[in-house]
């Protein structure tokens, strides 16, 4: 009871304080709104950008594949022979290992029924060579299932022009990436020239094309049903390369990778370590973001600092007064640490307002990117964890800087003050 | 029954160079009377009366009030004492600028908070009154002129009906009425409510009407007078 009537006494005086020096205060609260406002803004900002380019990144990429690779052989034929002698043998050649993944079809109809699944897609890749009159480009062909892999990567939003669904009717067709498709110099309807690996040659239509964001994939990429493409490689119909997967539960892919790489032998990598820049490139990003937030706060807090320092030097005899009455150092840090907790306050509550605002205005300008086709404004967060640590940061920082002043203030010897 | 009772006061400043400004200085006194505090400019009356009100802790010696040693206290608890049973005037300062005359008065009142905030106000008005400075009350304190300031102060320094009122020269800066109107009051809250009053005086008359003097002489009590 004690104790409120104490600290309700402290704050109508340090209300009045602070009345008496509105500029100040003002400056000094702005200070904070300014800091709070920018990291608000700015994480909001940043993280938006972050999302979007990790949801682009992750559009494009499965949760997990599984493929086989070209390794190099462990051990030599001449080990296993004579296993006693010891044996070197220089510079062996890789393995012959068929890229073909060994029951493909099968694993794919299991993987269907798992329920951690949301959507399994097969398909075949190969490099060939897109040539038109005197250029020739080198590039992948990706035989895939239209129905199964949209599934994963929604590849119809994708579509610039053509359709998807003439790969599956139309034989020797191609829907290619925009890039490509500028380099060579065609568009839907046009016909040119595709050279596997084995030198077979064939004439295939652009039915189609496609932009994902991702200049790699842009660039050099392009569809074709599965059977074309198992034709163009002289291969069976059994013949996939690659298995892609997603999950209802994107962080459960590392520990499913490694289930399906044991139980099926076939080499695996899930989302993380396929896009380790981009997961690396947040933390960075979040760390810049913190820095600079935390230096603005930093200045704000010395605003606050400075004014509560000067307040204490002009309020010396008040002070003096106060402890004669009968406060004790006690209350008088109060009083000042009060203020400093009032500025921190409504400078924290205004920032995050003008933060929200900040951020809902850069979200509402139109921004047309030539690599993003999904994006039309520019991408915002809006997680309310930012306006938690953004209205604790400035309550803190500004009470951290009010502590040092109110404790000079309540250590002032009222005699020497009052001798004048 | 002594309500103070000081023994073997030293009090040292240390700057610039260390000097001995009180010397063994003792006395009682008893309560419910009006004592004045003599002597010659530099003889040590501030600094003593600032040991009585408990500010200045920084002496050898012992100071006892009301039965309570003095010497050794904690911050808090000399903050309560002070704020129940001491009422001060000090010599050059005396209002808080920014507030209103009568909030200045119902500081110590609301601090210590016994009374309701009406009270206490009523409380505030009736002591304004009786310095005649009730017309100025709501005014803030920084407008009021030095003579007017003083009452005030005087006024606040009454409002928790301490046990002990000390003042540095309370009077020094009212005319002669005035300083008659305050002096027949502390005669008054003396003989009537037994408050004992202490207070630093240069003028002869004054000294002259109290119940008891103290007289310093460098530092040093003169027991001759
Ligand atoms: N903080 C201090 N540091 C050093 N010396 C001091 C300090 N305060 C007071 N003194 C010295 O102590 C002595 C007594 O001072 P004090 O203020 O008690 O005198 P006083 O009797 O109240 O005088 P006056 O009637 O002029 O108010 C003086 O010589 C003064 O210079
Ligand atoms: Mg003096």
């Amino acid at each position: 009871m004690k104790i409120f009537t104490n600290i309700q006494l402290a704050a109508t005086i340090a209300l009045t304080h602070m009345r008496s020096r509105l500029k100040q205060t003002i400056i000094a609260t702005v200070g904070v709104i300014f800091g709070i406002t920018m990291f608000v803004f700015m994480v909001s900002m940043i993280q938006g950008i972050n999302d979007f380019l990790r949801n682009i990144a992750f559009e494009q990429s499965p949760h997990l594949r599984l493929y086989n690779e070209i390794q190099a052989a462990s051990g030599t034929i001449l080990d296993k022979v004579k296993s006693q002698a010891i044996n070197i043998v220089d510079h062996s050649k890789p393995k012959n290992v068929s890229l073909a993944l060994k029951d493909g079809k099968q694993v794919i109809q299991l993987l269907q029924d798992d329920p951690r699944v949301l959507a399994v897609s097969g398909s075949i890749k190969a490099q060939v060579f897109y040539r038109l009159g005197s250029s020739t480009i080198n590039g992948t062909i990706n035989g895939i299932v239209f129905e199964n892999e949209n599934a994963l990567f929604n590849l119809q939003a994708k579509l610039l022009e053509g359709s998807f669904h003439e790969l599956a009717t139309t034989p020797n067709s191609i829907v290619m990436g925009v890039n490509l498709a500028k380099r060579l110099n065609v568009k839907t309807g046009d016909q040119l020239l595709l050279t596997t690996e084995k030198g077979n040659n064939f004439y295939v239509t652009v039915a189609g094309i496609f932009k994902t964001g991702m200049s790699d994939i842009d660039k050099q990429e392009s569809y074709a049903s599965l059977n074309t493409v198992q034709r163009f490689m002289e291969v069976p119909a059994a013949h996939i390369t690659d298995i892609k997967i997603k999950l209802h539960d994107m962080e459960q892919a590392p520990a499913f990778c490694q289930e399906l790489q044991t139980k099926y032998g076939f080499q695996g990598s899930d989302w993380r370590q396929d896009n380790a820049t981009i997961v690396d490139g947040d933390s960075f990003r979040n760390f810049m973001v913190y820095g600079v937030s935390i230096t603005i706060l930093l200045v704000a807090g010395f605003g606050t600092f400075n004014i509560l320092t000067m307040m204490i030097y002009e309020k010396m005899k008040d002070i003096a007064i106060l402890k004669a009455m009968g406060f004790s150092n006690g209350d008088i840090r109060r009083i000042f640490l009060i203020q400093a907790i009032i500025i921190g306050t409504i400078g924290a509550l205004l920032g995050l307002v003008f933060g929200f605002l900040a951020t809902y205005g850069i979200s509402q300008m139109p921004y047309k990117s030539d690599v993003m086709i999904t994006m039309d404004h520019f991408p915002v967060n809006y997680s309310i964890v930012y306006y938690i640590s953004g209205f604790s940061f400035g309550i803190i920082t500004t009470t951290l800087a009010g502590y040092l002043p109110s404790r000079k203030a309540s250590r002032l010897d009222p005699i020497t003050i009052l001798r004048g | 029954m002594n309500l103070i009772e000081v023994r073997n006061i030293n009090k040292y400043f240390q700057q610039p160079a260390k000097m001995q400004v009180l010397s063994d200085v003792s006395f009682d006194i008893e309560k419910g009377k009006l004592i004045s505090i003599t002597g010659k400019s530099g003889s040590g009356k501030s600094t003593l009366l600032y040991l009585l009100s408990t500010m200045d802790t920084d002496f050898e010696g012992s100071i006892r009030i009301n039965q309570d040693e003095m010497k050794g206290k904690s911050n808090p608890w000399l903050a309560d004492f002070r704020n129940h049973h001491i009422g001060f005037v000090f010599q050059f300062h005396y209002l808080l600028p920014e507030f209103t005359v009568l909030k200045n008065v119902m500081l110590p009142a609301l601090k210590l908070a016994k009374y309701s905030r009406e009270e206490t106000e009523h409380h505030a008005i009736d002591l304004l009154k009786l310095l005649g400075v009730e017309d100025q009350a709501h005014k803030r304190a920084s407008l009021l002129s030095g003579g007017q300031q003083q009452r005030v102060a005087i006024a606040r320094a009454l409002i928790n009906e301490p046990l002990i009122i000390m003042g540095d020269e309370p009077t020094g800066n009212l005319d002669s009425y005035n300083s008659a109107v305050v002096f027949d009051l502390f005669k008054k809250l003396s003989a009537e409510k037994g408050q004992t009053v202490l207070m630093v005086t240069h003028d002869e008359d004054i000294a002259g009407r109290s119940d008891q003097t103290i007289h310093l002489v460098d530092g040093k009590i003169d027991h001759a007078n």
